[in-house]
Protein backbone atom coordinates (compact mmCIF):
# COMPACT_ATOMS: atom_id res chain seq x y z
CA UNK A 1 0.00 0.00 0.00
CA UNK A 2 3.02 2.85 0.82
CA UNK A 3 4.09 1.73 -2.83
CA UNK A 4 0.40 2.30 -4.31
CA UNK A 5 0.41 5.58 -1.88
CA UNK A 6 3.73 6.73 -3.34
CA UNK A 7 3.17 5.97 -6.75
CA UNK A 8 -0.11 8.03 -6.50
CA UNK A 9 1.50 11.10 -4.57
CA UNK A 10 4.13 11.11 -7.59
CA UNK A 11 1.46 10.94 -10.25
CA UNK A 12 -0.37 14.20 -8.89
CA UNK A 13 2.67 16.17 -7.97
CA UNK A 14 3.91 15.62 -11.85
CA UNK A 15 0.65 16.41 -13.28
CA UNK A 16 0.19 19.60 -15.08
CA UNK A 17 -2.46 22.17 -15.72
CA UNK A 18 -5.22 22.23 -12.93
CA UNK A 19 -6.64 23.91 -10.63
CA UNK A 20 -8.26 23.06 -7.03
CA UNK A 21 -10.42 24.16 -4.39
CA UNK A 22 -11.09 21.16 -2.70
CA UNK A 23 -13.24 21.77 0.62
CA UNK A 24 -11.53 20.50 3.99
CA UNK A 25 -14.25 17.63 4.54
CA UNK A 26 -13.16 13.89 4.87
CA UNK A 27 -16.80 12.91 6.14
CA UNK A 28 -19.04 15.38 5.11
CA UNK A 29 -20.16 16.43 1.38
CA UNK A 30 -21.30 19.31 0.49
CA UNK A 31 -23.36 20.91 -2.36
CA UNK A 32 -19.85 22.03 -4.55
CA UNK A 33 -20.06 19.17 -7.38
CA UNK A 34 -17.00 18.39 -9.26
CA UNK A 35 -16.48 20.87 -12.38
CA UNK A 36 -17.90 19.04 -15.71
CA UNK A 37 -15.45 17.14 -17.52
CA UNK A 38 -13.00 17.64 -14.69
CA UNK A 39 -11.71 14.24 -12.66
CA UNK A 40 -10.17 13.95 -9.30
CA UNK A 41 -7.47 11.05 -8.21
CA UNK A 42 -6.89 11.41 -4.19
CA UNK A 43 -5.63 9.36 -1.74
CA UNK A 44 -6.57 9.47 1.67
CA UNK A 45 -4.87 6.88 4.67
CA UNK A 46 -7.02 6.63 7.51
CA UNK A 47 -5.23 5.01 10.87
CA UNK A 48 -7.08 4.27 13.77
CA UNK A 49 -6.69 3.93 17.03
CA UNK A 50 -9.61 1.48 18.77
CA UNK A 51 -10.00 1.11 22.26
CA UNK A 52 -9.24 -2.43 22.09
CA UNK A 53 -7.27 -4.73 19.63
CA UNK A 54 -4.81 -3.71 16.85
CA UNK A 55 -4.06 0.18 15.29
CA UNK A 56 -6.06 -0.40 11.97
CA UNK A 57 -4.17 1.07 8.82
CA UNK A 58 -6.50 1.23 5.35
CA UNK A 59 -6.56 3.56 2.74
CA UNK A 60 -8.88 4.76 0.12
CA UNK A 61 -7.99 5.61 -3.69
CA UNK A 62 -10.77 7.66 -5.31
CA UNK A 63 -11.04 8.31 -8.60
CA UNK A 64 -14.13 11.06 -9.06
CA UNK A 65 -15.66 12.93 -12.14
CA UNK A 66 -17.55 15.75 -13.34
CA UNK A 67 -20.18 14.09 -15.78
CA UNK A 68 -22.36 17.30 -15.80
CA UNK A 69 -22.55 20.41 -13.90
CA UNK A 70 -25.32 19.00 -11.86
CA UNK A 71 -23.88 15.63 -11.49
CA UNK A 72 -20.31 13.96 -9.89
CA UNK A 73 -19.75 9.93 -10.55
CA UNK A 74 -16.96 8.66 -8.25
CA UNK A 75 -14.97 5.22 -7.62
CA UNK A 76 -13.39 4.22 -4.10
CA UNK A 77 -10.98 1.27 -4.03
CA UNK A 78 -9.96 0.51 -0.61
CA UNK A 79 -6.98 -1.36 1.11
CA UNK A 80 -6.10 -2.31 4.23
CA UNK A 81 -2.43 -2.40 5.38
CA UNK A 82 -2.77 -6.23 6.17
CA UNK A 83 -5.27 -7.81 4.37
CA UNK A 84 -4.85 -5.56 1.33
CA UNK A 85 -7.23 -4.94 -1.21
CA UNK A 86 -11.33 -4.82 0.88
CA UNK A 87 -13.48 -4.01 -0.97
CA UNK A 88 -14.99 -0.99 -3.74
CA UNK A 89 -17.51 2.11 -3.59
CA UNK A 90 -19.48 3.32 -6.59
CA UNK A 91 -21.20 6.37 -5.80
CA UNK A 92 -23.68 9.50 -7.75
CA UNK A 93 -24.20 12.79 -6.31
CA UNK A 94 -26.96 14.79 -8.17
CA UNK A 95 -27.63 18.46 -7.48
CA UNK A 96 -31.14 18.80 -7.05
CA UNK A 97 -31.81 22.54 -7.76
CA UNK A 98 -29.88 24.33 -10.18
CA UNK A 99 -29.44 27.69 -8.80
CA UNK A 100 -27.54 28.55 -5.81
CA UNK A 101 -30.14 28.88 -2.84
CA UNK A 102 -29.72 29.59 0.92
CA UNK A 103 -30.15 25.91 1.42
CA UNK A 104 -28.74 23.12 -1.57
CA UNK A 105 -30.08 20.16 -1.36
CA UNK A 106 -28.41 16.66 -3.02
CA UNK A 107 -29.22 13.32 -3.54
CA UNK A 108 -26.71 10.93 -2.76
CA UNK A 109 -26.93 7.02 -3.70
CA UNK A 110 -23.86 4.75 -3.44
CA UNK A 111 -23.52 0.92 -4.07
CA UNK A 112 -20.57 -0.70 -1.63
CA UNK A 113 -19.05 -4.55 -2.29
CA UNK A 114 -16.42 -4.95 1.06
CA UNK A 115 -15.71 -7.35 3.30
CA UNK A 116 -15.61 -7.17 7.10
CA UNK A 117 -11.78 -5.73 7.10
CA UNK A 118 -12.60 -2.75 5.18
CA UNK A 119 -11.25 0.28 7.70
CA UNK A 120 -11.55 3.21 5.61
CA UNK A 121 -14.67 4.57 8.58
CA UNK A 122 -15.94 7.08 5.60
CA UNK A 123 -19.07 7.12 7.10
CA UNK A 124 -20.26 5.92 10.79
CA UNK A 125 -23.94 4.57 10.68
CA UNK A 126 -26.21 2.70 13.40
CA UNK A 127 -24.87 0.69 16.16
CA UNK A 128 -21.14 0.99 14.33
CA UNK A 129 -18.14 1.16 17.48
CA UNK A 130 -15.29 0.21 18.31
CA UNK A 131 -16.04 -3.37 18.77
CA UNK A 132 -16.08 -3.60 15.32
CA UNK A 133 -12.24 -2.80 14.77
CA UNK A 134 -11.22 -4.71 17.68
CA UNK A 135 -12.46 -8.19 15.37
CA UNK A 136 -9.28 -9.51 13.78
CA UNK A 137 -8.77 -8.74 10.41
CA UNK A 138 -8.23 -12.14 9.09
CA UNK A 139 -11.87 -13.31 10.18
CA UNK A 140 -13.14 -10.23 9.61
CA UNK A 141 -11.92 -10.37 5.97
CA UNK A 142 -14.05 -13.83 5.20
CA UNK A 143 -17.62 -11.63 5.99
CA UNK A 144 -18.74 -10.01 3.00
CA UNK A 145 -21.04 -6.96 2.80
CA UNK A 146 -23.22 -5.48 -0.13
CA UNK A 147 -24.45 -2.20 0.80
CA UNK A 148 -26.39 0.43 -0.68
CA UNK A 149 -26.18 3.77 0.79
CA UNK A 150 -28.45 7.04 0.29
CA UNK A 151 -27.42 10.46 1.49
CA UNK A 152 -29.79 13.44 1.44
CA UNK A 153 -26.71 16.11 1.39
CA UNK A 154 -27.98 20.08 2.81
CA UNK A 155 -25.45 22.78 2.15
CA UNK A 156 -25.15 26.20 2.43
CA UNK A 157 -22.69 28.97 1.95
CA UNK A 158 -22.68 32.39 4.00
CA UNK A 159 -20.21 35.27 4.22
CA UNK A 160 -17.07 32.60 3.13
CA UNK A 161 -18.36 29.95 5.62
CA UNK A 162 -19.23 26.91 4.01
CA UNK A 163 -21.95 24.74 7.08
CA UNK A 164 -23.29 21.04 5.24
CA UNK A 165 -25.36 18.32 6.90
CA UNK A 166 -25.97 14.76 5.53
CA UNK A 167 -28.35 12.78 6.99
CA UNK A 168 -27.57 9.03 6.07
CA UNK A 169 -29.07 5.94 5.70
CA UNK A 170 -27.55 2.54 5.14
CA UNK A 171 -28.66 -0.89 4.29
CA UNK A 172 -26.44 -4.05 4.12
CA UNK A 173 -28.68 -6.01 1.04
CA UNK A 174 -28.47 -9.54 2.84
CA UNK A 175 -31.69 -8.41 4.36
CA UNK A 176 -29.93 -6.44 7.68
CA UNK A 177 -32.46 -3.05 8.65
CA UNK A 178 -31.59 0.02 7.37
CA UNK A 179 -29.37 1.62 9.38
CA UNK A 180 -28.86 5.63 9.60
CA UNK A 181 -26.36 7.90 10.37
CA UNK A 182 -25.33 12.21 9.94
CA UNK A 183 -22.54 14.02 9.27
CA UNK A 184 -22.12 18.09 9.58
CA UNK A 185 -19.16 20.14 8.88
CA UNK A 186 -18.49 23.66 9.11
CA UNK A 187 -15.39 25.22 7.23
CA UNK A 188 -13.78 28.59 5.83
CA UNK A 189 -10.78 29.53 3.68
CA UNK A 190 -8.31 31.62 5.85
CA UNK A 191 -8.25 34.97 3.55
CA UNK A 192 -11.45 35.97 1.57
CA UNK A 193 -9.93 37.42 -1.18
CA UNK A 194 -7.33 36.16 -3.50
CA UNK A 195 -3.90 37.90 -4.09
CA UNK A 196 -2.44 38.90 -7.14
CA UNK A 197 0.74 36.88 -6.69
CA UNK A 198 1.82 33.46 -6.93
CA UNK A 199 2.09 32.03 -3.70
CA UNK A 200 1.99 28.63 -1.53
CA UNK A 201 1.70 29.83 1.67
CA UNK A 202 -0.85 32.80 1.04
CA UNK A 203 -3.49 32.21 4.34
CA UNK A 204 -5.94 32.06 1.11
CA UNK A 205 -4.64 28.49 0.12
CA UNK A 206 -5.64 27.44 3.61
CA UNK A 207 -8.83 26.11 4.53
CA UNK A 208 -10.07 25.47 8.11
CA UNK A 209 -13.07 23.53 9.38
CA UNK A 210 -14.57 20.91 12.22
CA UNK A 211 -16.38 18.11 11.17
CA UNK A 212 -19.04 15.93 14.07
CA UNK A 213 -20.20 12.53 12.97
CA UNK A 214 -21.70 9.42 14.16
CA UNK A 215 -24.77 6.82 14.22
CA UNK A 216 -28.14 7.45 14.67
CA UNK A 217 -29.55 3.83 15.28
CA UNK A 218 -31.24 1.20 13.26
CA UNK A 219 -34.49 1.42 11.50
CA UNK A 220 -36.41 -0.55 14.63
CA UNK A 221 -34.56 1.48 16.98
CA UNK A 222 -33.92 4.82 16.31
CA UNK A 223 -31.46 6.43 18.96
CA UNK A 224 -28.37 7.64 20.28
CA UNK A 225 -27.53 5.16 22.84
CA UNK A 226 -24.70 3.11 22.21
CA UNK A 227 -23.81 5.12 19.35
CA UNK A 228 -20.17 6.27 17.82
CA UNK A 229 -19.58 10.08 17.71
CA UNK A 230 -16.86 11.65 16.36
CA UNK A 231 -15.29 15.18 16.24
CA UNK A 232 -12.69 16.37 13.95
CA UNK A 233 -11.15 19.47 13.19
CA UNK A 234 -9.59 19.78 9.62
CA UNK A 235 -7.25 21.59 7.72
CA UNK A 236 -6.64 21.95 3.72
CA UNK A 237 -3.84 23.14 1.76
CA UNK A 238 -4.47 23.80 -2.02
CA UNK A 239 -1.22 24.26 -4.02
CA UNK A 240 -0.60 25.13 -7.55
CA UNK A 241 -1.17 22.30 -9.78
CA UNK A 242 -4.53 21.38 -8.73
CA UNK A 243 -3.02 19.35 -5.61
CA UNK A 244 -4.71 19.83 -2.11
CA UNK A 245 -3.33 18.47 0.67
CA UNK A 246 -5.43 17.34 3.44
CA UNK A 247 -5.64 16.50 7.36
CA UNK A 248 -7.71 16.05 9.82
CA UNK A 249 -7.50 14.15 13.17
CA UNK A 250 -10.43 12.90 14.45
CA UNK A 251 -11.85 12.13 18.46
CA UNK A 252 -14.15 10.17 19.78
CA UNK A 253 -16.46 11.45 22.27
CA UNK A 254 -19.00 8.43 23.23
CA UNK A 255 -18.01 5.39 25.02
CA UNK A 256 -19.07 3.39 21.87
CA UNK A 257 -16.68 5.38 19.84
CA UNK A 258 -13.01 4.43 18.81
CA UNK A 259 -10.50 6.28 20.77
CA UNK A 260 -9.14 8.59 17.83
CA UNK A 261 -8.50 8.49 13.67
CA UNK A 262 -6.15 10.21 11.60
CA UNK A 263 -6.98 10.98 8.44
CA UNK A 264 -4.57 12.40 5.26
CA UNK A 265 -5.45 13.38 1.51
CA UNK A 266 -3.77 14.19 -1.35
CA UNK A 267 -5.49 14.75 -4.37
CA UNK A 268 -5.19 16.15 -7.70
CA UNK A 269 -7.61 17.79 -9.91
CA UNK A 270 -7.43 17.58 -13.41
CA UNK A 271 -9.23 17.71 -17.06
CA UNK A 272 -10.53 14.57 -19.20
CA UNK A 273 -12.27 16.63 -21.92
CA UNK B 1 -6.23 18.35 22.84
CA UNK B 2 -5.85 21.76 24.52
CA UNK B 3 -2.85 22.20 22.12
CA UNK B 4 -4.99 22.03 18.96
CA UNK B 5 -8.15 23.91 20.36
CA UNK B 6 -5.65 26.90 20.50
CA UNK B 7 -4.06 26.32 16.93
CA UNK B 8 -7.67 26.50 15.57
CA UNK B 9 -8.73 29.34 17.88
CA UNK B 10 -5.60 31.31 16.37
CA UNK B 11 -6.23 29.93 12.49
CA UNK B 12 -9.70 31.15 13.12
CA UNK B 13 -8.27 34.59 14.15
CA UNK B 14 -5.96 35.03 11.37
CA UNK B 15 -9.35 34.72 9.23
CA UNK B 16 -9.71 38.58 7.60
CA UNK B 17 -11.01 39.63 4.36
CA UNK B 18 -7.04 40.98 2.54
CA UNK B 19 -6.67 43.65 0.70
CA UNK B 20 -5.88 43.19 -2.44
CA UNK B 21 -5.85 44.72 -6.58
CA UNK B 22 -8.89 43.25 -7.55
CA UNK B 23 -7.78 42.91 -11.66
CA UNK B 24 -4.46 41.03 -10.47
CA UNK B 25 -5.81 39.02 -8.54
CA UNK B 26 -8.97 38.45 -10.59
CA UNK B 27 -6.29 36.83 -13.15
CA UNK B 28 -4.63 34.83 -10.93
CA UNK B 29 -8.36 33.34 -9.94
CA UNK B 30 -9.36 33.31 -13.82
CA UNK B 31 -6.26 31.55 -14.59
CA UNK B 32 -6.56 28.93 -12.09
CA UNK B 33 -10.05 27.78 -12.56
CA UNK B 34 -11.73 29.41 -15.62
CA UNK B 35 -8.66 29.28 -18.73
CA UNK B 36 -8.83 25.32 -18.97
CA UNK B 37 -12.46 26.14 -20.50
CA UNK B 38 -12.29 29.42 -21.90
CA UNK B 39 -8.11 29.50 -22.72
CA UNK B 40 -5.98 31.69 -21.91
CA UNK B 41 -6.49 34.40 -23.54
CA UNK B 42 -10.73 34.47 -22.60
CA UNK B 43 -11.41 33.94 -26.25
CA UNK B 44 -13.28 30.89 -25.67
CA UNK B 45 -12.56 27.07 -26.84
CA UNK B 46 -15.09 24.58 -28.72
CA UNK B 47 -17.07 24.04 -25.58
CA UNK B 48 -17.03 27.68 -23.74
CA UNK B 49 -17.38 31.06 -25.50
CA UNK B 50 -15.45 34.22 -25.55
CA UNK B 51 -15.57 36.26 -22.40
CA UNK B 52 -14.58 39.26 -24.29
CA UNK B 53 -17.30 39.40 -26.40
CA UNK B 54 -20.51 42.20 -26.09
CA UNK B 55 -22.42 40.28 -24.59
CA UNK B 56 -20.25 39.52 -21.49
CA UNK B 57 -18.51 42.75 -21.70
CA UNK B 58 -22.11 44.88 -21.67
CA UNK B 59 -23.39 42.80 -18.94
CA UNK B 60 -24.02 44.64 -15.21
CA UNK B 61 -21.40 43.48 -12.51
CA UNK B 62 -23.64 42.22 -10.05
CA UNK B 63 -25.40 39.96 -13.27
CA UNK B 64 -21.79 38.34 -14.00
CA UNK B 65 -21.11 37.94 -10.47
CA UNK B 66 -25.07 35.86 -9.98
CA UNK B 67 -23.78 33.90 -13.29
CA UNK B 68 -20.59 32.72 -11.56
CA UNK B 69 -22.34 31.69 -8.51
CA UNK B 70 -25.40 30.33 -10.14
CA UNK B 71 -23.29 28.65 -13.19
CA UNK B 72 -25.52 27.09 -16.19
CA UNK B 73 -25.63 23.86 -14.83
CA UNK B 74 -27.26 21.89 -17.83
CA UNK B 75 -24.86 23.72 -20.53
CA UNK B 76 -21.54 22.76 -18.37
CA UNK B 77 -21.18 26.28 -16.65
CA UNK B 78 -20.19 24.96 -13.19
CA UNK B 79 -21.88 26.96 -9.97
CA UNK B 80 -18.31 28.95 -8.63
CA UNK B 81 -20.00 29.40 -5.35
CA UNK B 82 -17.29 27.41 -4.01
CA UNK B 83 -15.43 30.05 -4.39
CA UNK B 84 -15.99 33.15 -1.46
CA UNK B 85 -18.02 36.22 -2.85
CA UNK B 86 -14.72 38.40 -2.39
CA UNK B 87 -13.15 35.85 -5.25
CA UNK B 88 -16.22 35.95 -7.70
CA UNK B 89 -15.95 39.44 -7.45
CA UNK B 90 -12.47 39.82 -8.48
CA UNK B 91 -13.05 37.70 -11.80
CA UNK B 92 -15.47 39.99 -12.50
CA UNK B 93 -12.96 42.90 -12.10
CA UNK B 94 -10.90 41.14 -14.28
CA UNK B 95 -13.47 39.73 -17.18
CA UNK B 96 -14.35 43.71 -16.75
CA UNK B 97 -10.68 44.88 -17.64
CA UNK B 98 -10.43 42.52 -21.13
Amino acid sequence: MLRLSLSCIATAMLALCASAQEDPYFVTYTHHMEEPGNFEIAINPVAGIPRNGDRALASYLELEYGAKGWWSTALYLDSRSNTGFTGYHFENRFRLLMNEHRVNPVFYIEYADVNGADRITKEVVGFDSWRDFAEPADEARHEKKRELETKLILSSNARGWNFAGNLIAEKNLAGNPWEFGYALGTSRPLALAATAADCRLCRENFSVGLEMYGGLGEQHERTLFQTAHYIAPTLAWSLPKGVTLRVSPAWGVTSSSNRSFIRFGISYEGRLR
Amino acid sequence: MKRLALLIALLLAACSTTKTEPVGAGAKLFRDHCAKCHGTDAGGRKDAPSLRSARVQQRPDDSLFRFLTNGDLKRGMPSWSRLPDERRWQLVAYLKSL
